[in-house]
């Protein structure tokens, strides 16, 4: 196996104007604080039924499969496409509220899975990021490295922008060997 | 077929995962305000800090890091993520990290081999 580390996406949104409002981050599972002097941090990680739960589903002893590497590869066009898609009509028309853009990540991020999904791709596992953000004249970089085999996991990245507000949406596949 | 490691050591523990993160935030960014020259080299910095102390763990996984900087204006960001992986071995941890003039999130994914 090939380790990389795989520099990605780097974008930057600039535009004017202010609106003092508080930033939001739409976290998810149980979230605990610590605070330093002059800086705050907030983890959140899932905490699902099942997660060290051994009762929960019988493991499976499958047998072995021989299989060096993917039958089908994941369509990085294809999953593209999707993505610009969803962003384009869920986005399109909307500028940007708190409220409505926490439940809009959520649904997004939903809604690309479940298209992903119905791809039908076998043995990959699907991550899917989206962010939704506020054009007030901030500037701002998402970057992303990844320790996986180059030769089979791949991502595909999608971002839209209109006068309000920016959607960028990432979907990571990773090759379960 | 014995099992000759524990959860505890192949398992992906999210307080480790989390130390971690906050550890390459705070040596990363430390007490800096927001720079935007600098930017790039600080979400470039913290990604690759928090990958390569995971991979000093040795634990059987893929790892997917992500750092979002935003300078703090009042603007609002939303994140969210989902995945269709194996609940019961993979898992995930997200650092929203605060400081006066910026904000910083990172999300880190492992996912079992």
């Amino acid at each position: 196996m090939s380790d990389l580390l795989k520099d990605k996406s780097q974008r930057r949104e600039k535009r004017m104007g202010k609106v003092p409002s508080e930033g939001g981050y739409g976290g998810r599972g149980k979230e605990t604080t610590g605070r330093t002097k002059d800086s705050i941090s907030t983890v959140s990680y899932l905490d699902e039924l099942g997660h060290h739960d051994d009762n929960a589903r019988m493991t499976v002893t499958m047998e072995n499969t021989y299989q060096m590497g993917p039958y089908k590869r994941f369509p990085i066009p294809a999953v593209t496409d999707i993505l610009k898609d969803v962003l384009t009509s869920y986005l399109q028309q909307e500028k940007y509220e708190v409220e409505w853009s926490q439940k809009m990540t959520k649904t997004i991020c939903e809604v690309i899975r479940a298209r992903v999904k119905d791809l039908m791709i076998p043995r990959y596992k699907i991550v899917v990021l989206v962010h939704i953000g506020q054009l007030t004249g901030q500037s701002m970089q998402i970057s992303s490295r990844c320790l996986w085999d180059a030769s089979n996991d791949t991502f595909a990245s999608y971002s839209f922008k209109n006068s309000s507000l920016y959607g960028v949406a990432t979907v990571f596949a990773v090759y379960f060997e | 077929m014995d099992d000759y490691q524990t959860e505890e050591e192949t398992g992906f523990v999210v307080d480790e995962v989390s130390k971690i993160i906050k550890e390459s935030i705070e040596a990363t960014i430390g007490k800096n305000t927001y720079q935007h020259s600098r930017v790039n080299q600080w979400t470039t910095s913290v990604v690759e800090q928090c990958l390569s102390q995971l991979s000093k763990m040795g634990k059987p996984f893929k790892y997917i890091a992500t750092c979002i900087i935003m300078q703090k204006n009042g603007a609002g960001l939303q994140t969210a993520s989902t995945c269709f992986w194996d609940n019961s071995t993979d898992g995930s941890c997200a650092v929203r990290w605060e400081n006066k003039s910026m904000y910083c999130i990172v999300s880190v994914f492992g996912l079992s081999i």
